[in-house]
């Protein structure tokens, strides 16, 4: 085959589908396999800021430190070369598939959310998500409600009595707060009308008044509460309460297998603090200025414009990383029935009122 | 295109494993996760015949069956539960007060 | 071609899973072949064009009900059984007849032709015109089946209610543990 016959096939539909399907896994991939390296390093450098200490500094290439930055990669080349240790009488298959599965479910997530605008490549339109799905909405609950199985199997396969009660602990909190979260995201569906991520964040615009935060304040509030807990994270952590649990589901989990539950809590932290900025904060629309225009401003190169809107999701979302830090150095560990009562109590009540409240409102305008 | 009848048939196979769950296990959970089989290929029966005949009911009917299902198992467990407390067991030969 | 092997591998795997599901001492390890039956289930969905139906079947089934049936048995902390797992002496008459009317009717429908479809009104080409799967289905669901629908929820009210009633400790009975 000579090489303008392979050009010609390169350029079918058909390849152009497959290479940029292959792009756009790739991208994703490396931008969510990134997150957790760099996550370590500001949980530990920022509580050090706040309490005025200097944190891990020391790890450098060289003379050079880089704020201790290579810390995350000691750590991980540490985990990965640890001699594993099987506790006796685990589940052997449940017990190396838990972690897995964590990363699995978060990196699920990751592929429906959309980092771009449609582009136009020869001639052929490509969502600029891994998946473009007109149930994106509906997927995303979907998986994210798998995710409470890393942690119920980790607990149970680890044949201890402290995992045990972690992930019945983490697992009933994660089934608790996944109603609130629901019940938050069905007024952004009322309010747009539909279940696609793309079409939501197309239709929020780009000034910030019509993005979804000003839209449903309440649901913004909800959603964010929800996080937290999903992701068994500070003030809602008392799955891996240490001075009660030891660590939780993962106390008899090591060396790589523990690193691999570090990496699914980052990614699901990372995809969730996107799916914030989707759904609440306008995606990959930069503030004030509208992507046509951003279009016209680098003079019709639309993948710069998309390049743009990557960088503007990924600032959008850095940033609810670092409401996650800064929540967990802020606020003390719930009481246990502090956080049924308060998913249940508080937050589904609220959620329904709201989601009344959104209706009438939508049902009202329509009238009008 | 694939036809309806391997549909059918993959339905056929679950819910016989879905009986042969209910009629021989001992454990009630397990017997109730059978129950949640057999109402699966149902489900199946149901979406393969609303593409085959254009018919959306199909598809609004195992929306209902979920519900219904979300009762079943929730009341189920339910059950069990209240059982194992009174029984300290739930496998079914142990369960034979009605049997006099 | 490459969606017939599809279908086909995933049949096979639900045909695995579900016998597994049965078969399997452990309740928990059979719950974890459950999920993954729900799963692949879902996947057949959506490769029928019910996008909404395989979501919801994700959502509920996987990622609701089956993890209520780990919790209780991890709650119940049920390990695995012994030899005696399947009901003993297990009536053979019974499982010969399943396995009768199961062979004949696979046989049946394997064998013979597809039968005929009725043209409906919502083809896929409709439904996509009308605007989505979810929303053709949201038009069925509000309109054709409104009462079902609100009867539904009725019901699910009572089960809350009759599972908070049932599960709920009585002090003056005895606890087993």
């Amino acid at each position: 085959m000579g090489l303008d016959e392979l050009l010609a096939l390169l350029k079918t539909d058909t390849a152009i589908e497959i290479i940029a399907a292959v792009i756009k896994i790739l991208v994703v991939l490396v931008v969510c396999l990134q997150v957790p390296p760099v996550m370590v390093w500001v949980e530990r450098r920022a509580p050090a800021m706040m309490q005025r200490r200097k944190g891990p500094n020391r790890v450098g290439i060289f003379q050079w430190r880089l704020y201790g930055l290579i810390q995350s990669l000691a750590d991980t080349v540490k985990l990965v070369f640890k001699q594993e240790v099987v506790p006796r009488g685990a589940n052997k298959v449940a017990y190396h598939m838990a972690p897995i599965f964590g990363v699995f479910t978060a990196l699920l997530i990751a592929c429906a959310i959309p980092f771009g605008n449609d582009l136009m490549i020869f001639g052929q339109k490509i969502g600029l998500s891994v998946v473009r799905l007109d149930v994106g909405f509906l997927f995303i609950l979907a998986i994210s409600s798998l995710a409470v199985y890393t942690v119920t199997l980790a607990g149970w396969s680890s044949n201890s009595k402290y995992a045990l009660l972690g992930s019945l602990r983490a697992s009933a909190q994660m089934i608790s707060y996944e109603i609130p979260l629901g019940m938050s995201l069905v007024p952004i569906v009322v309010i747009f009308g539909t279940l696609d991520l793309n079409q939501i964040v197309v239709s929020q615009g780009a000034f910030p008044w019509a993005w979804g935060v000003v839209r449903a304040p309440v649901s913004f509030l909800l959603f964010l509460i929800c996080m937290f807990a999903e992701t068994n994270r500070a003030p809602f952590d008392l799955a891996e309460g240490e001075s009660e649990l030891v660590a939780g589901f993962h106390t008899e989990y090591n060396s790589a297998k523990f690193a691999a539950f570090f990496l699914g809590e980052y990614v699901s932290m990372f995809v969730l603090s996107c799916l914030a900025s989707t759904i609440f904060f306008g995606g990959w629309q930069a503030p004030f200025i509208p992507y046509e225009t951003i279009v016209k401003l680098v003079g019709g190169y639309a993948w710069i414009a998309a390049l743009i809107g990557f960088t503007v999701l990924i600032l959008k979302a850095s940033f609810f990383m670092w409401v996650y830090v800064w929540v967990r150095w802020t606020l003390p560990r719930f009481r246990y029935d502090q956080l049924m009562g308060l998913g249940w109590k508080f937050m589904l009540p609220v959620g329904l009122v709201n989601l009344l409240v959104t209706a009438l409102v939508m049902a009202a305008l329509e009238f009008h | 295109m694939i036809s309806i009848n391997h549909y059918l048939a993959l339905a056929t196979v679950m819910f016989l494993c879905g009986t042969l769950g209910v009629l021989f296990r001992r454990n009630l959970l397990l017997v109730l996760m059978s129950v949640e089989l057999m109402l699966n290929a149902v489900n199946l029966v149901f979406v393969a015949g609303s593409r085959l005949v254009n018919n959306l009911d199909g598809q609004v009917m195992v929306f209902f069956i979920i519900t219904v299902a979300a009762c079943e198992a929730g009341v189920g467990l339910a059950m069990v539960i209240a059982l194992y407390r009174r029984y300290g067991t739930v496998e079914t030969s142990f369960l034979r007060m009605l049997r006099g | 071609m490459s969606q017939e092997l599809m279908f086909y591998a995933t049949a096979f795997l639900i045909t695995v899973c579900s016998v597994m599901v049965v078969t399997n001492r452990n309740p928990v390890v059979s719950a974890i072949y459950l999920v993954g039956d729900l799963f692949l289930l879902a996947a057949v969905f959506a490769s029928l064009d019910a996008h909404f139906v395989a979501a919801i079947q994700v959502l509920v089934y996987a990622g609701a009900i089956v993890v209520l049936f780990m919790f209780v048995i991890m709650l119940l902390n049920l390990g695995p059984e012994g030899k005696a797992h399947l009901r003993i002496p297990a009536p053979e008459l019974a499982v010969l007849v399943l396995t009768i009317i199961g062979f004949t009717t696979i046989g049946t429908l394997l064998l013979t032709g597809q039968a005929p479809g009725v043209g409906g009104e919502w083809s896929p080409e409709a439904i996509q015109a009308n605007g989505g799967n979810t929303f053709t289905i949201a038009m069925v669901l509000f309109t054709k089946f409104t009462w079902p629908f609100e009867i539904s929820s009725i019901l699910i009210l009572l089960a809350v209610i009759a599972a908070i009633v049932i599960a709920k400790k009585d002090k003056k009975q005895v606890v087993h543990d």
